[in-house]
């Protein structure tokens, strides 16, 4: 049990996707407006990451791994992720056609990312089991939603500071970013002794 | 003074449930009903290079946008082609995001942690989480429709736009 604790604090804290990886920046930046909307686009990442790293850990160790197709292993992950978004959204659209018209609306469904593929790629450096892998690709999720949360918060009170005319909009965005990328640093140092 | 500045004094009423705000275009409309398409969003929509990057064309076409048709009672007499704003409860958005996503994933993982504690297998505990997915999948759509039965799924009309809206919302966001 404490192997996948630590392996949780280490994906979601110390190698966070967004502030030590520096993975899907372009959500970072552009679903942060909103506290509300970046808990539900954190949340929808969070079950693509999950989802799809599921079954990229199924292909490379049923299929890529035994035949030695290594080499199409990037081509691959981009399919099965593409095939867990487009489960996402037909699944959502039929089990429930409200939530999916009220989602629609208000979130980015398609919530394919670079993320999303450098999870994949990490699992199979990291050689885990498929449990580690599912609880890997979940904590790195949260990670990514959690930084999403937090630069949300920073944001909403940005858009009440008073922000000298050249730093306004995203710069100083990607300033507040370095800070909290700063902070997340100190994670790095966490011993488990 | 930019947009997204707002007085110190503006303090918001906290009696007031917060509103999220979304843009969308009347397709159709039909008897007392009219129907609209959200506008299509996108994780990184607001980049410079958005209409450059072939990101954006993932799962965005027009056969997307028409089954994420919704419809309202037309009591602010729209017509075909206006472009209007209509508004959610925040707290229902987390709600209908929380139902969607985080049901099926908790479901999920407490199939595959039985599992993996008395089985011990990937292949079994790969099974177990398929189908804990299928019946969180399941608990979603009664969430949904216990969420649907409050009213708490349904849109608003907020107000009308006109044809820079988008431009302010991104200059309010940025």
């Amino acid at each position: 049990m404490q192997e996948y604790i630590l392996l949780m604090v280490g994906a979601a804290l110390v190698n966070n996707v967004i502030l030590a990886r520096f993975l899907g920046l372009c959500s970072f930046m552009g679903v942060t407006t909103r506290i509300d909307t970046a808990i539900g686009m954190g949340l929808a990442t969070t079950f693509v990451i999950t989802v799809s790293s599921m079954g990229n850990w199924a292909v490379e160790q049923y299929l890529l791994e035994p035949y030695h197709l290594g080499y199409l292993r990037t081509v691959t992950f981009i399919l099965v992720i593409a095939g867990a978004v487009q489960f996402t959204e037909m699944t959502v659209r039929k089990v429930s056609p409200p939530l999916f018209q009220m989602l629609g609306i208000y979130l980015p469904l398609i919530t394919t990312n670079c993320a999303v593929l450098g999870v994949a790629l990490l699992l199979v450096e990291g050689k885990m089991t498929f449990i580690a892998a599912t609880v890997f690709a979940f904590a790195s999720s949260l990670g990514y939603s959690l930084v999403m949360v937090i630069f949300a918060g920073l944001r909403e009170r940005l858009a009440l500071a008073e922000v000298p005319r050249l730093f306004a909009g995203p710069p100083i965005g990607f300033i507040v970013a370095s800070l909290l990328a700063l902070a997340f640093l100190g994670f790095s140092g966490i011993s488990t002794s | 003074m930019p947009l997204s500045n707002v007085p110190p004094d503006d303090s918001p009423d906290l009696l007031q449930p917060e509103l999220i705000e979304g843009l969308a275009r009347v397709v159709a409309v039909e008897g007392e009903l009219v129907w609209l398409e959200p506008e299509t969003t996108t994780t990184c929509g607001g980049c410079a290079a958005s209409g450059l990057c072939g990101a954006t064309g993932i799962g965005t076409t027009a056969r997307r946008l028409q089954f994420r048709r919704f419809s309202l009672i037309n009591t602010p007499q729209l017509v075909v082609g206006e472009r209007i704003v209509v508004g959610v409860d925040g707290r229902a958005l987390l709600k209908a995001s929380g139902t969607a996503y985080a049901l099926p994933l908790l479901i999920m993982f407490g199939a595959g942690g039985v599992a993996q504690s008395s089985v011990g297998s990937d292949g079994v505990t790969m099974a177990a989480m398929v189908s804990g997915l299928a019946i969180g999948l399941l608990a979603a759509r009664w969430g949904a429709q216990w969420l649907g039965s409050r009213g708490q799924l349904a849109p608003r009309f907020l107000r009308r736009v006109d044809c820079d809206a988008t431009s302010q919302f991104v200059t309010l966001e940025s």
